[in-house]
């Protein structure tokens, strides 16, 4: 299944724009826009999916044209594309996507043609699944961890590091207290939220 | 590939003279038609690639010029603009991508580089009373020619400790080893400094990743301004002069070192990749060993490949970090085309090992490096493998003896089981060393040279 | 508009192919999906999070209702995206360098392709045919793919030590110390910002 790599699942989605020559402004150029409203930290969409490892949203105007003797051609609608590497399967991730981020899917592909809203969900999953696009060749460099395992790991990274040098040179019997102290905080630290820049300070408070 | 004309190339591109004084001082041009004859009285003065055959001269000469100093000198506006970017926005404007902040920033930086610096000239001596009378010569020059300003001039000589001159620098270690070798240049070449080929023998680099209009590694040839006569046996100069704090220093191996197993000079070595006298830590982890450093077959010739783990050689030591061979893989495929030609030469006098000694004195070193790409040698080592460890899988561990450190980050020494040779962390790291000032330059061929003196270049 | 994430970089690119062009592409990722070697370079240069192809071919272009206009196109085209560590130019140096074989071997199907090698006319064409990324996320901006395998190469180290040591007597807990810092050594680099784009 060319879609996914492991635990890993590759998105493509290509949904048609709508195109409205009496507009203010064209449906692309207000996904754009409010794009560039949106946070791109945890409180963002896909921050709030948090099954997100990564994921972009790129609106298409048209193919390319990469001059003679190749022939120049113009796709008749614009396309907003998304493309989104997560954990699990396809159906949760939609459904997570409309329930969690419901106000920001609507405001964007409320200007795509097709889009039946996001209250009925599973009209919502349906209408995404008729834009995806086959992955023809997906490579996921870690394809095993998901998302809160991979900040659980970066938040003890950090964190042994801090450990190994605060405690360097310390006699036996100290070094191994301060480690069972330091497995306890550990165990109990508040995990780094997605999106989020804080993976050090958090170890710091730890220690 | 047909030989080099050695007459065309200034010397300094191609080698270092190991000469023990120095004084570079920095021009400013106030008129075109003068500063162009300027130039062409100096031009007469320049040392050249030529081999010195009959005898070593009592001192050289050479000049390169910053973009200001190309506008002043009323180049043409279309070769102008095709200098490369980096080179028209100069050093200075580059300060986010080289992490030229904090304490490294231009505010910090000497007098003459608040200003407009038009043109470098580099004069090395055998002597101090040939330095001085070489430079009156040339300071007398200047003045006559009615638009050549000084702005500012800066003394270099090696390290003198007891009455002899060495190849030290300020924190105690040997320098100069390691420069690159290059297709066609005739010059004592060691292995060790070139590439590696497949059968793990060593060959010199493309003439193009040091001199403009010839191939470099990649098969094509550097970005060059027009016309191809203008850059033609050109490159680019790196100046930046580096304090060193050596009281900072100092101080900071010591108390490491009371913690470190090894000792103080193992650890020291373990900083940089080589022993204070200039062993290779690769070849000799346990102690220094004169008869590598004398013989040139060993002393740069070494691998990362059988030391991945940093065992011998941590993974974040200067030599590693600056030049990491072939441990990235493929060969040191990668690495090809990040290699630089290093001119440097301390400043300042010498502190006794013995002595805690001074951060606010005026001594480091100058240095200097010349390639045919700053964008893509220079800045990148600078910005990718100096303040950035992620291609040598250390985050964004930075270079422990250069790196803006700002006083944290860490470095790593990574060990084995051995109660002599532990892992071994250093963190707060302060910043042993800071920038004072810099630019980039372009150096002329001789050919270059006369034409821009005689106002002829045309780049239609 | 950003392209850029913390330490990762959207590239999105698209390129034209002749139809029957679009099969032996195709063929080349079974065989790619199916002989590893051919990706190991890709893993030993380590600085893709996640890359796909994806070939959407001239009538497959979604099309959800009848008032929107049909496409007449001649040609499929081959979608590129990557999510990468490090510099644009870093990025296609490092192919042009080392992969230049395999993305020969994908490219060479899609129109006025140059090759890989040299450098600048390879970077002219994915000039040409990149498409910018209006919103960028990632869960973890401040970790390369090197940092996140470290990490959890890390980790792993960490639990096996803390469960091998439960209970031991000091001295023996350091000894076992020793070892497990000669374990993780290698990977504890920070994390933190992104070098500025270049």
């Amino acid at each position: 299944m060319s879609n996914q790599s492991g635990n890993i699942y590759g998105l493509t989605i290509l949904s048609p724009i709508k195109d409205d020559p009496h507009g203010e402004i064209s449906h692309s150029l207000a996904i754009r826009m409010y794009l560039q409203t949106l946070p791109v930290d945890g409180k963002g969409p896909f921050g709030k999916v948090s099954s997100t490892h990564m994921a972009r949203l790129v609106v298409l105007d048209d193919v390319v044209y990469f001059g003679m003797p190749s022939c120049e051609e113009h796709l008749k609608s614009k396309y907003l594309i998304f493309e989104s590497n997560f954990d699990g399967e396809l159906e949760p991730y939609l459904k997570q996507l409309a329930a969690e981020a419901g106000d920001e899917v609507h405001n964007i592909w409320q200007h795509c043609i097709g889009y039946p809203g996001v209250q009925n969900v599973d009209a919502f999953v349906a209408y995404m699944k008729r834009c995806q696009v086959e992955t023809t060749f997906y490579f996921a460099d870690v394809n095993d961890k998901t998302v809160q395992q991979t900040l659980k790991a970066l938040q003890t990274q950090s964190a042994v590091a801090s450990f190994i040098e605060n405690n360097q040179g310390k006699p036996p019997d100290q070094l191994q207290a301060a480690f069972v102290e330091f497995l306890r905080r550990l165990s109990i630290a508040p995990r780094p939220k997605p999106g989020s820049t804080k993976g050090k300070e958090l170890a710091d408070e730890l220690l | 590939m047909s030989k080099l004309d050695v007459t065309d190339i200034q010397g300094v591109a191609v080698r270092g003279y190991n000469f023990p004084f120095a004084r570079f001082l920095f021009l400013k041009f106030s008129d075109k038609q003068k500063g162009r004859e300027c130039i062409g009285q100096l031009v007469k003065h320049v040392t050249t690639a030529e081999r010195w055959d009959q005898g070593k001269p009592k001192t050289t000469v050479n000049v390169a010029f910053t973009y200001p100093g190309l506008v002043a000198l009323g180049l043409p506006e279309p070769s102008l603009l095709s200098f490369p970017v980096e080179f028209v926005q100069g050093m200075k404007a580059r300060g986010a991508i080289l992490s030229d902040t904090g304490k490294n920033s231009p505010h910090h930086w000497d007098p003459v580089w608040h200003g407009e610096v038009h043109a470098w000239l580099g004069v090395f001596a055998q002597l101090q009373p040939d330095l001085d009378r070489r430079c009156l010569e040339l300071l007398t020059l200047l003045q006559e020619s009615g638009a050549a300003a000084m702005t500012g001039s800066q003394d270099a000589a090696a390290l003198q400790i007891d009455g002899k001159i060495t190849t030290k620098e300020h924190f105690g270690y040997t320098d100069g080893f390691g420069n690159p070798e290059f297709l066609g240049l005739e010059k004592d070449a060691q292995p060790g400094q070139g590439k590696l080929a497949a059968d793990g023998k060593w060959m010199p680099l493309a003439t193009g990743e040091l001199l403009l209009e010839y191939a470099d590694e990649a098969g094509e040839l550097p970005v060059a301004p027009l016309p191809h006569l203008l850059a033609n046996n050109g490159t680019f100069m790196v100046y930046r002069k580096l304090h060193q704090n050596v009281a900072t220093f100092r101080k900071y191996l010591k108390e490491k070192g009371e913690l470190y197993p090894g000792g103080v000079e193992k650890l020291a070595s373990k900083f940089i990749g080589r022993w204070r006298d200039g062993t290779p830590v690769e070849l000799s982890p346990d102690k220094p060993n004169p008869t590598i450093v004398q013989d040139k077959d060993r002393n740069v010739n070494f691998t990362f490949g059988n030391d991945l783990d940093g065992a011998r050689c941590p993974v974040g030591a200067h030599v590693r970090r600056t030049n990491p061979r072939d441990a990235f893989g493929f060969n040191g495929k990668l690495i090809n085309r990040r290699r630089i030609s290093r001119r440097g030469m301390p400043y300042g006098p010498y502190t006794p090992e013995d002595q805690p000694g001074r951060d606010d004195e005026e001594h480091g070193i100058i240095f200097m490096a010349l390639n045919a790409s700053l964008f893509r040698q220079f800045e990148f080592v600078q910005q990718q493998w100096i303040e950035y460890g992620n291609d040598a899988r250390q985050g964004n561990d930075k270079d422990m003896l250069i790196g803006n450190h700002g006083g944290c980050g860490k470095v790593m020494i990574q060990g084995t089981a051995d109660h002599d040779n532990p892992p071994f962390l250093c963190g707060a790291l302060p910043n042993f060393v800071e920038l004072r000032g810099g630019d980039y330059f372009f150096m002329p061929s001789i050919t270059a040279l006369r034409m821009i003196a005689a106002n002829s270049v045309d780049p239609r | 508009m950003s392209n850029i994430h913390g330490k990762a970089y959207a590239m999105n690119t698209v390129s034209p192919m002749k139809p029957w062009k679009t099969y032996i592409l195709r063929l080349g990722f079974f065989v790619w999906r199916h002989y590893k070697p051919i990706g190991n370079g890709l893993v030993q240069l380590s600085f893709i999070h996640f890359a796909r192809w994806v070939v959407v071919p001239r009538y497959a272009f979604p099309r959800l209702s009848e008032q929107q206009p049909k496409d007449d196109l001649q040609y499929d085209y081959l979608f590129f995206f990557s999510n990468f560590n490090g510099t644009w130019n870093q990025y296609i140096d490092a192919f042009s360098a080392v992969l230049f074989s395999g993305l020969n071997l994908i490219w060479r199907w899609s129109e006025k392709f140059p090759g890989s090698v040299p450098v600048t006319p390879f970077k002219n064409f994915i000039v040409r045919g990149q498409v910018e990324t209006d919103y960028y996320y990632t869960a973890y901006p401040h970790a390369t793919t090197n940092d996140i395998k470290a990490a959890h190469r890390v980790e792993a180290a960490l639990d096996n030590f803390a469960r091998q040591t439960e209970g031991m007597p000091p001295a023996k807990f350091a000894e076992a110390y020793s070892q497990f810092l000669v374990k993780v050594q290698g990977d504890l680099g920070e994390t933190g910002e992104a070098p500025v784009g270049t």
